[in-house]
């Protein structure tokens, strides 16, 4: 493991605000950016990489969900339903992440890389569904103004069993990786259970925090996190997100998925390839 | 729908909404300082200190966040979701038991 020099912590801190910068921008968390970082380029263990991830991911759940609250967009009924599976979930891939060899890990890594460039892709043409606002919302389900189409979205949560198991996965591999999960469940909510993009992003979002903060609690135990580079990744990442959400309102965010996804596949096969040498 | 209920949903969202801020802003200012300090000899022993303190305000807040929930709920005599928040509670309390002892 390298030392933790200032020179490392500087290159922390400005990693952890372009990974910030970029999440804000493309909507999604910036582990996928910074666990390569600091495991392929500066050298330091995946397990030590993903525990510093973890925290960012923990950091930026509760900022960006304190500056949605009061909006409706976050399903606080359904994430705090999916976060009974994603906790469980993550406790479980937090123990298991502690025995499995840095070349599973990378492999596994590449694989939900992968997938995040596919998934971002889809999502640059992709509108939400004009749902009847007239529906009932059920006991899970939820309504929310769209700033958009001006008008209001009701919707009824379906397949629970399935979100349910999505979440599970999610909470596993985000303690596994490092990252936040949200890869895992956005889709799944949005494609199956009913649940428009915006608000199944969001809910997402605020349910990461206590998925991460399963994972991160074991990590931080076993003395796998290394408070300095955590301190200065959050860091970073805190002031990379707040630039990322001022530009992103105008910026146009097309071409900038677009190129991100093709970083993302080229950091997924770099994982693969390091993984399996 | 009933609106009583959505009444009693929003202010629990604004009541998380205040924890999650206020526990991210602490943490971070928290860490911000203990980079700061570290890099002055003096007080170097002193930051570590101030960082794992930020790392354990930055590590409750969730954790704050569910308390806060299982207590709305259980305000509101909305059983299932104390039951649910309380199983999430539960696994938390897990997690950082394998983190002391696994």
């Amino acid at each position: 493991m390298p030392p933790v020099t200032l020179t490392i912590e500087a290159l922390t801190l400005f990693a952890g605000a372009v990974a910030g910068l970029l999440g804000a921008m493309l909507g999604i968390g910036g582990g996928v950016f910074l666990v390569p970082f600091l495991n392929l380029l500066l050298g330091f263990p995946y397990q030590a990489a993903a525990a510093i991830s973890l925290t960012t991911v923990i950091a930026t759940s509760s900022s960006v969900s304190a500056a949605r609250s009061g909006r409706h967009l976050i399903n606080m009924r359904l994430g705090m339903t999916l976060e009974v599976a994603t906790a469980a979930g993550a406790l479980l891939g937090g123990i298991t992440a502690q025995e499995m060899s840095q070349s599973t890990l990378r492999i596994l890594f590449s694989i939900v890389t992968a997938l995040t460039a596919v998934a971002m892709i889809r999502r640059m043409t992709r509108r939400n569904v004009i749902l009847d606002p007239d529906v009932s919302p059920g006991r899970l389900g939820g309504r929310f103004h769209e700033d958009e189409s001006g008008g209001w979205v009701t919707y009824q949560v379906k397949r629970l069993p399935l979100g349910l198991a999505a979440s599970f996965i999610a909470g596993n591999i985000s303690s596994l990786l490092g990252i936040g999960g949200g890869v895992v469940k956005v889709p799944v909510l949005n494609a199956w259970c009913g649940v428009p993009m915006r608000a199944a992003a969001a809910t997402s979002a605020f349910m990461i925090g206590v998925t991460a903060t399963a994972g991160a609690v074991i990590y931080y135990g076993q003395g796998r996190l290394i408070p300095v580079l955590a301190a200065a990744a959050v860091v970073g990442v805190q002031i990379g997100s707040w630039g990322g959400i001022h530009l992103a309102a105008r910026a146009k965010a097309k071409w900038l998925k677009l190129l991100m996804a093709i970083v993302l596949f080229v950091v997924s096969a770099t994982m693969l390839w390091r993984g399996l040498r | 729908m009933n609106p009583v209920s959505h009444d009693r949903d929003d202010q629990l969202e604004r009541l998380i909404g205040v924890v999650l801020k206020t526990g991210v802003t602490v943490s971070a200012f928290c860490l911000a300082a203990g980079l700061i300090l570290r890099q002055v000899p003096a007080t170097r022993g002193l930051s570590v200190a101030v960082i794992h303190v930020g790392l354990i305000v930055l590590l409750s807040t969730p954790v704050l966040r569910v308390v806060v929930s299982v207590y709305e709920y259980a305000r509101e005599h909305d059983w299932l979701f104390v039951l649910l928040t309380m199983i999430v509670l539960v696994t938390l309390l897990g997690s950082l038991l394998v983190g002391i002892f696994g």
